[in-house]
């Protein structure tokens, strides 16, 4: 059946967990509305405080955005991570529980869970203390960039309206930490 | 008159091995399955081919309770852990009846080794053939799933295969029967059937009976499910007997061939219409600890593999998988396969994108993955046992789910998003049992009544589902009262374990602990049989901030004081009770052990020995928890799932009970404290990120690591050819850094 379609409202309440199970239940066995990334965009922008046009949600809390020639990732409390191709968290505070106590506090049933094998990350806003994402890796292991979106092919060949300002799909993490390790100035919360 | 030579059984008298090269390079050249550009019977009545999806669709689900009726297995009967699934000629996937998704890849890859290894004229196919397989060298996840495939044949020609895979508790291996913890090599593995024809005119050999009737401790059970799978079978022949009667033959096989093409271009599709294109890191660890078990000297080594996962979504709505940077493999049965990681995403992807009840060759067509040869993804030998390659579809196929989640959940398809988790991580066999029974015999079993029990993983829009299984969406965890008539047991409970969750703004699903006594037998041993291999690291399952859950683990206590308790009517145990003070430590007098996951439990069992175990699938918890809503938690709080020392603490919402009401009743002014208070805790004890990432180099360059974590890296830093290069550019090492061990 071409042509499904919810209203804003609908969608709205789907975001917020509001919409009944039986209608979700529907909305997930029944055909896919084609004009979802768009009336979900437009109800994301209207809950958030600020003004620059969400190119793409990361997460509940993360959004990309287009500020001037850029794409930036910014948080609903308007705190802003810089360029979508650097992985955020790199600009996030890091709490690390390291402690066998600190896991117990999550974990109250017989586990081998052991800090030092396990670095247990979690991942705040700066700017509002959101806990954003937490990365359970063992010791030493890379942040874990989640994901790089290929915004342009999706924009353009997916959705069929490029974006301006075409970016190279490339992870810049590396150029971050090559800086870090230079010991050049960075603006910002790094 | 132009006399039609046939050369061989296949359609229009091709040789089996000519069909299948035709198919490849008609693929190869064209893109599309059997060169397909155009699709002459769909265009012409769409209506005529989806009743001919239909027909067959019903054909395999009636073969498949047909089994169910056969068999005297309380996996088939309880849990139902059994498919039926039809392959074209040249072993690809046409569609599967309900029950077990992980397969349908997997059987048709056994029928293309079949016909590699000319098994058309050296083993000779014929009507009435049954061919039984569990040889994970050629495709499977486990020994203890069976293959039996029989080929159908219109007129003399071969003109499809019906598989059917069921799960069985006991193949004669090493104690405790089927998938056991020490074993290292595949000769210790039980039944070894590499595509074997064991029944000839749809009858059974009597080679093949006599080889069951000495080979295992459950020859009965065992012969039951094939006969079961046999009959399926034959319900199944005669079913596409009657569909090509109706249709043609003609039509069954260009039909057929369309739907595999019409679903290869609907996947991807699917996937341009309900994702984002880009690139997803991951990764999984696997803790195997072999000095624990019983194994051979050369074998009980201890070590950690990486498995690295960047997982891609491209401009063609194709997914690749690259599991460059891969740890190698070892001596255990829980490395992985390049075929059991087919059948972990057929696992995945049947059950979050291709849900149409059409997934088949086609959807498979739009995967790709680069499995590195000679690695924990990809074992150079082939001598290796296989019984648990369930380690990736547990902890990684989890993760990867988790992966394609974002994609759902940025492109606005919130509803499709489910956070990782497969099945369990730590202990998806925890009850594998060998000994006497209750009877007095000998016996062997594989309890797999938690396939029906765990917790799924957060969702974006609401709670994780309580005993959710993935794995196989219809399944339950089977009465206890029909385990009791096969297992010398008697169940105690089935409880969810409180505060045991995955935190998170949506709660993973909880997970049940089962508790049982050991009932009328002296001599027991359990095996705590693994999948997930995560112990002390814990998979990297929460999203949007949520938290991983609880992992899994057992208690069990050996001379008790039980059956003066039950004389004297005092109180057991049935569940874990309050979190900390657990009721069978509390209730209960005897020895206390908390055994080791992933290994046998040393100590011997006799009646009136307790046992508990907590499955521990629960998944990952998603979005922050200290932004769930206060009426949620109450629930969990009426519920019993939740204790309020957890609400408090983890949720930051306070409560107080109601002894009245009965109920819990939200303070909401402390909860508004609670949060405000907690916001200012994380943004005064959080670092810059700049600050951990020197920290944490810092350990890296003077190898403050335990040792296993550096061989992990050393191994990883060896084998990959991408991977190494990102590592040492993350931290900004040496181009030829490794740690010094």
């Amino acid at each position: 059946m071409p042509g499904v379609s919810y209203p804003k409202e609908v969608i709205r309440d789907l975001i917020e967990g509001k919409l009944p199970w039986v209608q979700v239940k529907s909305m997930i066995s029944g055909y896919k509305d084609d004009d979802r990334f768009d009336k979900y965009v437009q109800v994301l922008q209207e809950k958030v405080p600020w003004k620059e046009k969400i190119l793409l949600p990361l997460t509940d809390e993360l959004y990309i955005v287009q500020k001037g020639a850029d794409r930036i990732v910014k948080c609903g409390c308007g705190h802003e991570f810089g360029d979508y191709r650097e992985n955020w968290k790199l600009k996030a505070l890091i709490y690390v529980r390291d402690t066998k106590e600190e896991l117990e506090e999550l974990y109250r049933y017989p586990s081998e869970l052991d800090p030092e094998y396990c670095e247990i990350r979690e991942h705040y806003c700066p700017g509002c203390g959101t806990q954003l994402e937490v990365d359970t890796v063992p010791f030493g292991y890379p942040s874990i960039f989640d994901f790089l979106p290929d915004l342009d092919v999706f924009y353009r060949d997916w959705l069929g309206r490029p974006l301006p300002h075409e970016k190279e799909f490339r992870d810049l993490t590396y150029d971050l930490v090559k800086r870090w390790a230079e010991g050049r100035v960075e603006t910002g919360i790094d | 008159m132009e006399q039609k030579v046939k050369k061989g059984i296949g359609w229009g008298g091709k040789p089996l091995k000519e069909m299948w090269g035709e198919k490849e390079q008609l693929y190869q050249e064209t893109g599309c399955y059997y060169g397909l550009r155009e699709l002459p019977l769909m265009k012409a009545n769409p209506l005529k081919l989806e009743v001919l999806a239909s027909r067959l669709l019903a054909a395999a689900i009636a073969g498949r309770e047909t089994t169910r009726m056969i068999s005297a297995s309380p996996i088939v009967r309880e849990v139902a852990e059994l498919a039926v699934i039809l392959y074209t000629p040249e072993g690809d996937s046409i569609l599967q009846s309900t029950g077990l998704l992980i397969h349908l890849p997997l059987i048709g890859e056994v029928i293309q080794w079949m016909i590699k290894e000319n098994y058309e004229e050296e083993e000779g196919i014929n009507e009435g053939d049954c061919f039984t397989s569990n040889d994970n060298y050629i495709a499977g996840m486990h020994s203890a799933d069976l293959y039996d495939i029989m080929p159908i044949f219109w007129e003399g020609d071969l003109v499809c295969w019906v598989g059917t895979v069921i799960m069985e508790p006991e193949v004669g291996a090493l104690a405790p029967g089927c998938m056991p913890s020490g074993a290292t090599e595949r000769f210790v593995e039980g039944f070894r059937f590499t595509a074997e024809k064991t029944a000839v005119n749809d009858r059974h050999t009597k080679a093949f009976e006599r080889r069951i009737r000495l080979g295992c401790r459950m020859p009965d059970l065992f012969l039951l499910d094939r006969k079961g799978a046999l009959a399926a079978n034959i319900k199944v022949r005669e079913a596409i007997k009657k569909i090509i009667e109706d249709f043609g033959v003609d039509y069954f096989m260009e039909g057929t061939r369309e739907l595999i093409e019409i679903e290869r271009r609907a996947q991807l599709e699917r996937v341009k219409r309900r994702t984002v294109p880009g690139k997803f890191q991951g990764e999984s660890s696997y803790e195997i600890y072999a000095s624990r078990g019983l194994v051979p000297p050369h074998h009980a080594i201890d070590r950690i593999t990486l498995v690295p996962l960047d997982f891609y979504i491209r401009s063609d709505g194709s997914y690749y998988l690259d599991f460059d940077g891969t740890g190698s493999w070892g001596w255990h049965p829980s490395n992985i396969t390049p075929a059991a990681l087919r059948g972990a995403l057929s696992m995945i992807i049947t059950t979050t994108i291709s849900y149409t009840g059409k997934a088949n060759q086609g959807t498979f067509l739009a995967v790709d993955m680069n499995t590195p040869y000679d690695t924990f993804v990809y074992p150079s030998s082939p001598n290796v046992a296989t019984g648990l390659l369930f380690t990736w579809p547990v902890t990684g196929g989890g993760l990867w789910m988790g992966q394609q989640s974002r994609a759902f959940f940025s492109r606005g398809f919130v509803e499709e998003f489910r956070s990782p988790v497969t099945f369990s991580y730590n202990t998806s066999a925890p009850v594998a049992m060998a000994g006497k029974d209750h009877w007095g015999r000998d016996f062997g079993f594989l309890n797999v009544e938690m396939m029906g029990c765990y917790g799924s993983g957060g969702f974006a829009i609401r709670d994780g589902i309580l005993a959710d299984a993935l794995v196989q969406s219809d399944t339950d965890m089977g009465n206890a009262e029909v385990w009791e008539l096969v297992l010398p047991v008697l169940w105690l409970g089935r409880r969810f374990l409180p505060d045991a969750c995955g935190w998170g703004k949506y709660r993973s699903g909880h997970c049940v602990v089962s508790t049982y006594m050991i009932y009328k037998t002296q001599l027991l041993s359990l095996d705590t049989a693994g999948g997930g291999h995560c112990e002390r690291i814990c998979p990297n399952t929460g999203m949007f901030g949520g938290y991983p859950g609880q992992n899994g683990f057992g208690k069990v206590m050996t001379n008790t004081n039980m059956m003066q308790l039950i004389d004297q009517r005092k109180p057991l145990a049935h569940g874990e009770g309050y979190p900390g003070v657990g009721d069978l430590e509390g209730n209960i007098r005897g020895n206390l052990i908390i055994p080791w996951v992933n290994s046998y439990v040393k100590a011997i069992f006799g009646h009136g020995a307790v046992s508990q175990m907590y499955f521990g699938a629960a998944g990952a918890g998603v979005g922050d928890p200290v932004k769930r809503a206060p009426a949620l938690a109450k629930e969990d709080l009426d519920n019993g799932l939740l204790t309020i020392d957890c609400c408090r603490h983890i949720y930051c919402i306070d409560a107080s009970y109601d002894d009245k009401a009965e109920k819990w009743v939200i303070d909401e002014k402390n909860t508004a404290k609670l949060r405000e208070r907690k916001r200012k805790e994380r943004l005064a004890k959080g670092i810059p990120a700049k600050e951990w990432w020197q920290k944490r180099r810092q350990d890296i360059v003077e190898g403050k690591l335990p040792p296993l974590l550096k061989e992990m890296y050393n191994d990883s830093l060896a084998k990959g050819q991408r991977w190494p290069g990102e590592f040492r550019a993350f931290w900004q090492l040496p181009e030829d850094f490794t740690f010094s061990l």
